[in-house]
């Protein structure tokens, strides 16, 4: 099924060319799904570590017959390779709960708006609590109630965010709700899950989508800092942030490489997810044209 | 009006409600804190079973959580287990460090976010309002813990110009420690509330700038060019009135999302506050500390959000009287 | 200065062109448009959406929205070349020479000020030289002229303590506080209530007539021209068709697209005799009023009794605002097997509700309901009780009655599929149905956003019929549409009905279309029967006030 909002993505994209943050997003999508044949070195293998390389600074010849690009960190493993190995875990964690949150607060959001009542009262009560807290607050809340581990920080992920999509969802919907052409399904009895997801549902999505970049960014952030904090992914396999958290120590003493560079790519990351977010947010919602 | 508030009030209270049993749920699942008091390998049975009943832990769990929210009433969050003190007066000694990093952030962040937002709305499309934005998304998009890495990196390591982190020098005002009272306190206050300041200022721009299109596309603003007056008297006595709406509602919340944001930037900076506490607590499993950091953040934040929908009512009229 | 200078022109527009820069093309939006508009008439621009009328007036008043540009001929004003004026000097004509009242009366006004604040600023902006005292007492003193009741208490209020007909007085009061030569109207009551529309038509007439001002009235409806405008302006696709006095053009129009305008209002055919006064006194019973013509039907298809609906707040009934008045108050109605049945009422009438209970849309409190003899129970939901589908509508806006992302082919197939379920004898073909309403087989494919509203309105009637309906619910169904498409659809459904014997409840504000299309009529008022009986007793019979009071705000010239 193409819907107008994808047709309208599409076309707008050929016309004006791939834009270069798309770009620099592709590439790091590509960086991290080929990090093990890049990265000269296998961070999480302590036997291609040198533990008496640590803290070398960037463009240090190693002993494994490889440059270190960027340095290495205190326990010798090489920035490269970390950031490599990091990125790939950074956007695994925000690619998958932001593609669970989005499936989940949809849902959420219309069946919410078309069933009504107290189910509705319910899940909106929830939401509304949830966003009345900053972000960062029910992330902490999250991960000290579930723990650490990557299935839990995806976990907690979810939690902040698939509110976000169904209010967003669930208002379109309501509103979309009370035209008649959801009127005219309801007379001709068709099935609640048909008129659920083949009439509201597509009619619904758009502002959704248009969600789905801003808050893949927020993912890799929260991620990040979660991980910073040291709340967030095992130490022994660093994402981007707990890369940066690794070299805090070391920056009040002058080795400023080994936070230096995963927090650049951190947020080189973040920062084209943003771009792209907002040109989909500018192609598709005509108000802010 | 009256239904309005009681609305508030009871969304309020759920708020803490909720808030209390997820915290409390959240506290009670991560790891055992007797073996804070007690050394793991040579604590007997004894010893443990001991430090349990000192700790109340071995009451079933909706009995611990009564008996905290019965506390809670009393301000009484139990006693610290690290620092051995009353977990509230902890959470109050910490609080003046917080709420003086989070209001001088504000101070920088509030009156520089709304008039680039100004600018940016009122002059929409064009050149500085794409500058405007774009440099909005690069100030958002950096990671705030990086950011205030690299403030230290910049501002204190390579020039030496602001010290790396710490309070350092206060002075007594209100029987309290203020930093912004010392020529030093104000160069340790400098760096973690720019750290503060910097994302707030992008974002309260954005949330300006949309405000100020939405209101400069309503109808009465051109009704008010028909009707003769001067473009100056429409932005000063019409346009900004009705921006200042959603711009107090917008900071109200970002002084709430500091406080939060506040717990990353007091841990780089070694700051004194309630956020640095927060996380020390959380992995020091003082439970009693986190409760009661949890529980009056909560609070604040009921107590902003309130507050913001009290200003909402003096600034609208039609949430004044209902019509 | 009353009248003295009738024919001499204070605004000459000459060959005006306008065009607009758009993100993928330019677009002309008014071509060689001339005119000219004398001291105390109001000229009446009339055109469907897209004629440009809005645009040329936006032109008058200097107020182009970004994109727009003049590029060809002039505007002058007492012979002034508006468009060789700075920005500056176009400031200052602009409330104190022509001034203007907008459409939306809600969004005209600033939420945050006080009226008497913004009719005082105005005030003083427009006469420097007068005090706050003096700014007050005339702020005052146009409250009155405008018909605001107690002007000295409300001056103190917020547009929201208004109702709409007064926000419009407000609106003008301001647009008069400079006292203009023109006043520019853009579709003053468009968005009021048919009697609120025709005071406030009344009131521009007799501001016009005492004070000389000008008044250029925009409007896409024939009725308003036909009571105040002196002269009327046809306009079509950025273009004059035609321009006469008023009564020349109502009754001898020279150009097709003027007669087809016209000929697409529905007309009230009023018996001479009958014009009785509002003063009769209103029954205390509404159903005493009711006094049947005809003996209906002994066994009609559908019978609904003693209907009474409050709205209940929605999930936390202690956070309801405001009090409850109920949507319906023991309502009854009936229909006769084959025959249409006409709802009228203003907005906030419950006539729709009525229409969504009888579908099984709605429940009510109360009340029965009888269909084809069989019983249902309107206090469930109608998915629980069986009525749901019983019964098929049509809707007022086309735009919205259709799943834009659904082919045309798709959603009638959905229908086909629902009528069939009993028997597949019953089965109908969808093409057949689409050549029967005179759609193109080839729109099957289509999207809604591809189709004309007339076309979707269409499809929708073939949706409905699709589903073996026995009665067809048709809430305003021609209400959104242009008026050159209005009489098609009516006429579509008057033969849908005389063709395939379906019955069909007809819902609507307009009394003349009703008296068109229906043989009995209800009338309703705040959810209650005001008045019903058959179309000839509630035309030519019925000594309801409310009644009369209805028939009489239609616009005078189309009375006859």
């Amino acid at each position: 099924m193409k819907t107008d909002t994808m047709r309208i993505f599409w076309k707008r994209s050929g016309r004006s060319g791939v834009s270069l943050p798309l770009l620099i997003l592709m590439a790091y999508v590509l960086l991290a799904v080929a990090a093990s044949l890049i990265a000269p070195q296998n961070p999480y293998d302590p036997l291609q570590i040198y533990a008496w390389e640590a803290s070398s600074s960037p463009g240090t010849a190693g002993s494994g017959g490889y440059t270190y690009l960027l340095g290495t960190d205190g326990l010798g493993r090489d920035i490269f390779s970390t950031v490599l190995y990091g990125l790939r875990i950074s956007l695994f964690v925000a690619f998958t709960s932001t593609a669970l949150a989005a499936l989940i607060g949809v849902t959420a959001g219309v069946t919410a708006a078309y069933t009504g009542k107290w189910g509705d009262a319910l899940i909106m009560r929830i939401v509304d609590l949830q966003l009345s807290l900053p972000t960062i607050l029910v992330a902490l809340i999250a991960i000290v109630t579930l723990g650490p581990g990557i299935d839990r920080i995806i976990l907690a992920l979810v939690i902040v965010q698939w509110a976000t999509y169904a209010r967003v969802t669930r208002g379109v919907a309501m509103s979309e709700a009370a035209k008649s052409y959801l009127d005219a399904a309801r007379l001709l009895r068709l099935p609640t899950r048909r008129i659920i997801f083949r009439h509201l549902l597509p009619n619904s999505i758009a502002p959704a989508i248009t969600l789905v970049p801003i808050e893949l960014g927020h993912a890799v952030a929260l991620e990040a800092t979660l991980s910073f904090l040291g709340l967030g992914v095992p130490i022994d396999k660093p994402s981007l942030g707990s890369a940066v958290a690794n070299g805090f120590q070391y920056l009040l003493t002058g080795q400023y490489w080994i936070s230096l560079f995963p927090g650049l790519a951190l947020f080189g990351l973040i920062a084209s997810i943003n771009f792209v977010g907002e040109n989909v947010r500018r192609r598709l919602d005509p108000r802010s044209r | 009006m009256v239904s309005a508030i009681i609305g508030r009030l009871s969304q309020a209270f759920l708020l803490l409600l909720v808030m209390s049993v997820i915290g409390f749920i959240g506290i009670h699942s991560v790891g055992n804190p007797v073996f804070n008091l007690v050394n793991a390998e040579t604590a007997t049975p004894e010893d443990i079973r001991r430090a349990t009943v000192a700790l109340g832990l071995d009451q079933p769990v909706w009995h611990q959580y009564f008996r905290f929210i019965g506390n809670v009433f009393t301000g009484n969050f139990g006693t610290s287990y690290i620092y051995h003190l009353p977990a509230f007066q902890l959470v109050m000694g910490k609080l003046p460090a917080t709420l003086e990093l989070a209001i001088v952030a504000m101070m920088i962040a509030a009156p520089a976010g709304v008039l680039l937002g100004l600018l940016a709305g009122r002059r929409k499309d064009k050149p500085v309002d794409r500058t405007i934005l774009r440099l909005s998304v690069i100030a958002l998009s950096i990671p705030s813990f990086w950011l205030s890495m690299m403030l230290i990196l910049i501002g204190a390591i390579l020039t030496g110009w602001f010290p790396s982190g710490g309070r350092g020098p206060t002075g007594v005002f209100l029987g309290t420690e203020w930093s912004f009272l010392t020529l030093d306190g104000l160069r340790q206050l400098t760096l973690p509330a720019l750290a503060l300041a910097l994302p707030n200022v992008a974002l309260i721009a954005r949330l300006t700038r949309s405000g100020t299109i939405e209101v400069e596309t309503q109808d009465f603003t051109r009704f008010c060019q028909a009707k003769g007056l001067s473009p100056r008297r429409i932005l000063f006595r019409h346009t900004l009135p009705n921006i200042s709406v959603p711009i107090v509602t917008i900071i109200g919340m970002q002084f709430g999302g500091m406080l939060a944001f506040a717990v990353v930037v007091e841990s780089i900076f070694n700051w004194p506050g309630v956020g640095k506490l927060l996380i020390d607590s959380i992995q020091l499993l003082d439970r009693p500390v986190v409760m009661a950091t949890l529980t009056f953040i909560s609070i604040a934040f009921v107590a902003l959000n309130a507050l913001v929908d009290l200003f909402y009512v003096v600034l609208d009229p039609r949430t004044r009287r209902s019509a | 200065m009353e009248q003295q200078h009738h024919h001499e022109p204070l605004l000459v527009v000459n060959n005006l062109t306008l065009k607009h820069q758009g993100a993928a093309a330019t677009t002309t939006i008014l071509r060689d448009v001339s005119l000219e508009l004398r001291r105390g008439e109001i000229l009446g621009l009339i055109g469907e959406s897209g004629a440009g009328k809005s645009t040329l007036g936006n032109a008058v008043l200097g107020l182009l929205a970004p994109g727009f540009s003049q590029t060809g001929g002039r505007i002058l004003f007492e012979g002034l070349a508006l468009n060789e004026l700075s920005d500056k000097q176009r400031m200052e004509l602009r409330g104190r020479r022509i001034s203007a009242i907008f459409q939306d009366h809600t969004a005209s006004l600033d939420p945050l000020m006080s009226v008497g604040s913004q009719i005082v600023e105005t005030i003083r902006a427009l006469d420097d030289g007068l005090t706050s005292r003096q700014a007050k007492s005339r702020a005052l003193e146009l409250m009155q002229r405008v018909g605001i009741p107690d002007p000295a208490l409300r001056f103190r209020h917020y547009p929201h303590q208004f109702s709409g007909g007064q926000r419009q007085r407000i609106v003008i009061a301001i647009a008069l506080a400079g006292r203009p030569d023109i006043i520019v109207a853009d579709e003053p009551t468009s968005a009021l209530d048919a009697t609120i529309q025709k005071q406030i038509l009344a009131l521009l007439r007799n501001l016009t007539d005492e004070t000389g001002v000008s008044v250029m009235l925009v409007t896409h409806d024939m009725g308003v021209i036909s009571e105040i405008a002196d002269r009327v302006i046809v306009m079509r696709h950025g273009k004059v068709v035609e321009q006469g006095a008023t009564s020349s053009i109502l009754d001898m129009p020279a150009e097709v697209y003027t007669k087809d305008l016209l000929a697409a209002v529905p007309r009230l055919r009023l018996p001479p005799a009958s014009s009785p006064t509002n003063d009769v006194p209103r029954s205390a019973d509404p159903q005493a009023n009711i006094v049947p013509q005809t003996k209906l039907d002994q066994n009609p298809i559908l019978r609904v009794k003693d209907v009474t609906k409050t709205y209940a707040g929605r999930s936390f009934p202690w956070l309801r605002r405001g009090p409850q008045s109920p949507a319906l108050r023991d309502v009854s109605i009936e229909l006769v097997r084959g025959s249409i049945t006409g709802i009228v009422g203003e907005s906030g009438s419950g006539k729709s509700t009525i229409g969504r209970i009888v579908a099984g849309l709605e429940t009510a409190g109360r009340g029965s309901l009888d269909l084809n003899g069989r019983q249902f129970d309107i206090s469930l939901a109608g998915k629980k009780n069986g009525l749901l589908g019983q019964i098929q509508m049509i809707f007022q806006d086309p735009a919205m009655s259709l799943n834009p992302r659904m082919s045309i082919g798709a959603a009638l197939e959905e229908s086909v599929w629902f009528g069939s379920r009993g028997s597949p004898s019953d089965r109908q073909d969808v093409g057949e149905m689409m050549d029967c309403l005179g759609l193109p087989r080839s729109l099957l494919l289509s999207f809604p956003h591809q189709l004309s509203g007339g076309q979707k309105q269409r499809v929708c009637i073939a949706r409905a019929l699709l589903a073996n309906p026995s009665i067809i619910v048709a809430d305003e169904p021609t209400s959104a549409l242009d008026v050159s498409v209005q009489a098609d659809i009516v006429r579509l459904l008057k033969e849908t009905v005389s063709e395939r014997g379906v019955s069909m409840l007809f819902i609507s504000h307009d009394l003349a279309l009703v008296q068109d299309l229906c043989s009995e009529i209800y009338i309703f008022r705040d959810g209650v029967v005001e008045d019903a009986g058959s179309a000839d007793f509630i035309f030519s019979k019925s000594q309801n006030p409310y009644t009369r009071r209805l028939i009489d705000a239609r616009p005078g010239r189309f009375t006859h």
